[in-house]
């Protein structure tokens, strides 16, 4: 083990003395019945035994059974508790990090009820208290901390973006007074950005600013920190996470904004407004709410005009499983989606029961897992390639780069949209 | 008291007394704590959880897998059952030939439930990777339990032999995964919590919005 004693120490103690009535719980609830096996994307594309979401809740029991039970101690045999050893660490990567999404589908398929997906990042937690998250995943988290986004965007970059941005909304909108607001104090809303958008896909800026432009919003961007992701939720690295998430908590008191919108991004949405508070250990004292929520009450109270027949091809719609079935946020994209465009069609299954796309879990950025990450996504692929649409929806900038990358190597021929792209296409200006 | 009621009278306190340490753990660590701002029902979700949640019709564990999740539901049905009968056993009350009847019957398919699932996780790759000692141990201790119960119902020679076994499993309960008897119900109040904190469950039709 390339690590000392004290690190193994320290990592056993996440177990050992977890204060934790949710984890302790879930640690000992597992019944290895095996029937999660069908709900994971992993198992289902290879049937191999190992990605069965039992075994994964099983090598981080097995090491709590060793450590912190008086059967596991003195028993070890009986309940296959294990050594923290260099053996299980090697499974441990390999699995938690390198064989699972994060998606919580095998949590509400659970016979028992076990949260798998919380047991997995425990797990996540002890290899990043020994230092083995992979290098890959750690450095989106480092880019992050260094520079302030995840890549490492200049802000001179990120102005100049925003500045062309700006001159094509006033071209779009007609009006030379239309604007994309920075670090403006005491707006209604500080609009957060995945950094993916002024990195590669700028139209989704220039969508969100339209829909502003047309709802009359008071709003602003922060050049210092607009970044909504947090890649430290997915190495559960706790310390790490809440430095990300203070940054964005300290630039809305900064900015004394009244709301924070979060952008289009499953995991940023989810680990700023329902982690960010733990991880700080308040709660906040302004709104947090994702931009899919925004859209559904400018639609709802009239402040946005729709043409819904400026959409006319068939729109299929992935649920991002960090925004639905981990956020809530379920019935709201239908809701824009049937108001925005003439032929929405849902996969099957979707909504809580969607299916991840495969990009989740940090998968994206761990390039080492490339080949299994496409693997698992030949569900996704023939949920799509059923629908026959033309266009898939979907409120996540992570899918948004899997679902391009599946319809480049399973030459599905469809368009990856956000929803604000969408919405913005069928604005009609008044 | 005859000795064997009093050896299995023990087991129990142990098991009791193991459980409790478990039960009053988790009552110590306390309530989850979430300081993000909880958008749904907390006292509807956790109900549902036990409930709606619970359906087979909602859950892939369930119909994906119709006849092990038929067995395993009827041979937790006989252990509940066989539980009940220690009590009625080790107070002496006597039931009716027709009640005693419909018990046997029903612990017949408990237990032939219980040794399908025994069968199977030794037959199944999948199951056979994922068991230790422990969940043959469970499996087996229990489905015996039932088939003394069953036997004790019409056999009262068979009374003693009967404690015995209810002895073993009071002791070894604790050990291992039996413990879930206790921890299912603390794993589907915090699920019910967390999906409940975030407006996920209770599951809605599609008209939250209009």
């Amino acid at each position: 083990m390339k690590n000392n004693n004290s690190q193994k120490h320290k990592a056993i103690r996440i177990l050992s003395e977890s204060k934790d009535n949710k984890l302790v719980t879930h640690l000992n609830s597992c019944v290895h019945c095996g029937l999660c096996a069908e709900s994971c994307i992993y198992y289902l594309t290879t049937k191999d035994e190992k990605f069965i979401p039992a075994r994964k809740v099983d090598l981080i029991s097995s090491l709590y059974q060793r450590y912190c039970t008086f059967t596991g101690k003195h028993f070890p045999f009986l309940t296959g508790a294990r050594n923290l050893n260099e053996e299980i660490i090697d499974e441990m990567v390999d699995q938690l990090f390198g064989a699972c999404t994060l998606c919580g589908r095998c949590n509400m398929h659970c016979s028992v009820g076990v949260d798998i997906s919380y047991v997995v990042r425990a797990g996540r937690e002890i290899l990043s208290e020994m230092g083995f998250v992979p290098a890959t995943l750690q450095s989106t988290v480092n880019a992050a901390i260094q520079t302030g986004n995840n890549m490492s965007i200049p802000v001179e970059e990120f102005t100049d973006t925003l500045s062309w941005l700006e001159e094509d909304l006033r071209d779009e909108v007609n009006d030379p007074h239309a604007s994309i607001p920075l670090n403006v104090q005491n707006t209604n809303i500080l609009y957060t950005l995945n950094p993916r958008e002024p990195k590669f896909f700028p139209l989704s800026i220039s969508a969100m600013a339209k829909i502003f432009y047309a709802a009359k919003e008071s709003w602003t961007l922060s050049t210092s920190m607009y970044d909504v992701t947090n890649y430290a939720y997915y190495t559960s690295d706790n310390n790490e996470a809440a430095v990300i998430a203070e940054r964005l908590y300290n630039e809305m008191l900064k900015l004394k904004a009244k709301r924070c919108v979060l952008a289009e991004c499953g995991h940023g949405s989810r680990a700023f407004r329902w982690e960010a508070p733990n991880y700080l250990r308040k709660s906040f004292p302004f709104e947090v709410i994702t931009s899919v929520e925004l859209l559904v009450e400018y639609i709802s109270k009239g402040r946005i005009k729709l043409d819904k027949n400026l959409n006319k091809e068939t729109i299929t719609l992935h649920d991002p499983c960090n925004l639905v079935r981990e956020g809530g946020i379920i019935e709201q994209q239908r809701y824009i989606l049937r108001n925005a465009a003439n032929n929405f069609i849902e996969m099957t299954p979707y909504g809580i029961d969607n299916f991840c796309c495969g990009g989740g879990g940090g998968q994206l950025s761990m390039s080492e897992y490339n080949e299994r990450r496409m693997k698992i996504a030949e569900i996704k692929t023939e949920q799509i390639r059923k629908t026959g649409a033309a266009i898939v929806a979907t409120p996540c900038h992570n899918c948004v780069d899997q679902l391009i990358q599946i319809d480049n190597k399973f030459k599905l021929g469809v368009k990856i949209k956000t929803l604000a792209e969408i919405v913005a296409d069928a604005i009609v200006l008044e | 008291m005859t000795y064997y009621q009093l050896i299995s009278l023990i087991a129990f306190l142990i098991c009791f007394l193991s459980l409790s340490y478990h039960f009053f753990r988790l009552v110590r660590l306390g309530l989850p704590k979430d300081y993000s701002r909880k958008t749904g029902n907390l006292k509807s979700a956790v109900t549902y959880s036990f409930t709606g949640a619970m359906n087979p019709l909602k859950k892939e564990s369930a119909y994906l897998h119709l006849p092990t999740y038929t067995a395993g539901i009827l041979y937790h049905t006989g252990t509940f059952i066989s539980i009940v009968l220690f009590f009625l056993f080790f107070f002496d009350i006597k039931l009716s030939f027709a009640l005693r009847l419909i018990l046997i019957c029903v612990l017949i398919v408990s237990g032939i439930s219980g040794i399908g699932i025994f069968i199977k996780r030794t037959i199944t790759k999948k199951l056979r990777l994922l068991s230790n000692p422990d969940d043959y141990i469970s499996n087996l201790i229990v489905t015996v339990f039932q088939i003394f119960t069953l036997i004790a119902l019409f056999q009262e020679s068979f009374i003693p032999y009967y404690f015995i076994c209810a002895a073993l499993l009071f002791l070894y309960l604790p050990l291992g995964k039996l413990k879930h008897s206790l921890y299912f119900f603390a794993a589907r109040y915090h699920l019910g919590f967390y999906y409940g904190w975030r407006r996920v469950w209770p599951v809605k039709s599609n008209k939250q919005i209009k």
